[in-house]
């Protein structure tokens, strides 16, 4: 039996029914129970329900052999575990945003950046690479009331459709990269369970690619 | 602050059955090294900076506590052991019957990642075998690495085989510089087969699209003799092919010894580039979420210090197998308390002591009561 952890909420409900089309379902009764840890009615997996954030986490210490995240919790984390697999869905970008007054990408390069944002270290990589100096300001929620507000000069967030961003007289000036779930799996799980890991990773890459197939045109 | 209350990060005290259990750990791992004729060495505390930055290399010596002998020279308290024993070997050993066989166990001191939970002190065991190239000396030392294992109980251990010259084989193939080779070494090391296969879509263009795609494959998952088998169905660099041979020739050895269930080829390891020579291994045991240790080749170590000499080693973690035992072995054989024998004290303390010095004569184990 494999554990496995699951970012409670948006990714939640998507994990689980990949999960059912790889032949592992939960039963409805523990679904719609409250219950933080469920397991499939055929007894393969059980899963831990946490925080997004918290997921690379319990999967780099082992005390879940794998789990599912999005991708940009996976850069925020940099936690030492394996990505074997894009499960593609929880798409989004990991985007720069700011006021449309101050747009452009021609940073004044002397003066440092505030940047207001929940990925301290995605936003700082990623200004670094351009040589631009910041202040990162870590926020853990509203991220686009900062500019807003003056608080920051840019914002550095998670764009789905990009409307909360419209409605606040804000714009994407650059896409930092784009982000889908993923499967994460301990290293020494990655060996001690081999034959189990290398199940899941096979059912779930197939049910991925059967996925693909259904929703293509 | 108060430094009666607060201790630095990352350094330890251990004591009751912590201590018991260390020690037995320590001793048996020792005991397994002793009976495949590897012979203690024991190591200074601290070395010139110098030395390490040579065995290591700078950008890993950079993480050692370095302070200032009285004279000025830069001093470091030990990163790793092996740069000590191999500058011995070089210097020491020159005129010794080859192979050298040497085990040590001791603290190393370094800051890892710069992360807070991160030990600064750890405990390694470990043996080096020096002057022997051939794939005797490697499937020895692996066997060795097993038999700490056993001996302490923790029969689900799992050891890990990769090659490094699979890696450079398939980047020399590629023609990558040195970034793109970081980049691939990165996307393989994290089983990320989409970006691999993303990165062969632009590095590889002349290679059919399904060879691509078996390869990405290849390296997301590891096993026995079915990668070796897929290996040499994909690869098409001689280099990368040697690589899958020698493996090939050491799991096949240690199936043969009845040793399959222990070991796995893991083509995706592409850890320790710059340091080994030919075979790799990592070390698992269950309820440890982490190798617990590693080793492989390094044929180009002792020339930092000396004549060129293959060599071949590995050193495990006691915290490593301390944590694996204390969740898996319930039988507490560490413990080894044997019988105490309580003299109480009636203000005769001579007749008391002459009682106890006599228990003491026989081996045992005394100790002198209150009233």
């Amino acid at each position: 039996m494999l554990t496995i952890a699951l970012s409670k909420g948006r990714m939640q409900d998507d994990a689980l029914a990949l999960f059912a089309r790889a032949g592992a379902a939960v039963a409805e009764s523990e679904l719609n129970s409250r219950r933080l840890v469920i397991s499939t009615t055929d007894g393969r997996y059980n899963f831990v329900l946490v925080k997004p954030g918290d997921v690379p986490t319990y999967v780099e210490y082992g005390v879940a052999d794998a789990g599912v995240c999005g991708r940009d919790v996976l850069m925020e984390s940099r936690a030492d575990v394996h990505e074997p697999l894009d499960l593609k869905f929880g798409r989004c970008k990991i985007a720069v945003a700011g006021k449309r007054e101050v747009l452009g990408e021609d940073y004044n390069l002397l003066a440092t950046v505030r940047v207001g944002t929940k990925y301290p270290r995605i936003a700082t990589d990623y200004f670094h690479a351009k040589g631009v100096p910041i202040e990162v300001i870590a926020l853990s929620g509203s991220v686009e009331l900062a500019p807003l507000l003056g608080l920051s000069d840019r914002i550095v967030d998670l764009v789905e459709t990009g409307q909360t961003l419209k409605e606040n007289g804000l714009e994407v000036i650059d896409v930092i990269t784009e982000s889908t779930a993923r499967l994460i799996v301990n290293r020494a799980s990655f060996h001690l369970k081999r034959v189990e890991v290398s199940d899941l990773i096979t059912s779930l890459s197939r049910a991925v690619g059967s996925a693909q197939e259904s929703e293509a045109p | 602050m108060s430094s009666l209350t607060k201790i630095p990060a990352g350094v330890q005290y251990f004591f009751d059955d912590e201590v018991k259990l260390r020690r037995y750990v320590e001793r048996r791992a020792m005991e397994v090294f002793a009976g495949w004729s590897y012979d203690e060495i024991i190591l200074p505390m601290f070395d010139y900076h110098d030395l390490f930055a040579r065995g290591m290399g700078e950008e890993k010596a950079e993480r050692t506590y370095r302070f200032v002998d009285r004279d000025g020279a830069l001093l470091a308290l030990r990163p790793e052991l092996t740069s000590l024993v191999a500058r011995t070997v070089a210097t020491r050993f020159i005129r010794r019957e080859r192979p050298v066989r040497l085990c040590y166990s001791g603290e190393v001191f370094r800051y890892d990642e710069p992360t807070e939970r991160a030990a600064r002190e750890f405990h390694q065991l470990g043996v080096e075998q020096i002057g022997e190239p051939g794939i005797v000396a490697d499937i020895e030392v692996l066997l060795v690495a097993a038999e700490v294992l056993a001996a302490l109980g923790l029969n689900g251990f799992r050891i890990a085989l990769s090659h490094v010259d699979f890696f450079n084989g398939v980047a020399d193939f590629l023609k990558l510089e040195s970034r793109g080779r970081a980049r691939l070494r990165e996307m393989i090391d994290r089983r990320n087969s989409i970006a691999v296969e993303e990165f062969l879509q632009t590095h590889a263009e002349l290679v059919e699209e399904s060879r691509r795609a078996d390869f990405s494959r290849l390296i997301q998952i590891a096993g026995k003799q079915d990668v070796i088998r897929r290996a040499r169905e994909i690869l098409i660099n001689e280099r990368s092919l040697a690589a899958v041979d020698h493996l090939d020739r050491i799991y096949s050895t240690l199936e043969s010894l009845g040793l399959g269930e222990n070991f796995d080829v893991d083509l995706g390891d592409a850890g320790g580039l710059e340091y080994y020579t030919g075979l790799t291994f990592k070390v698992y045991a269950p309820g440890c979420g982490a190798e617990i240790g590693g080793g492989g080749r390094y044929d180009n170590l002792i020339a930092n210090f000396g004549e060129p000499e293959p060599a071949v080693g590995f050193s495990i973690a006691l915290d490593g197998l301390v944590g694996a035992i204390s969740m898996n072995d319930d039988k507490l054989r560490w413990r080894g308390d044997g019988e105490v024998q309580t003299i109480s004290f009636d203000g005769d303390a001579a007749r008391a002591f002459e009682q106890a010095r006599r228990i003491r004569e026989h081996g045992k184990k005394v100790k002198i009561g209150a009233k």
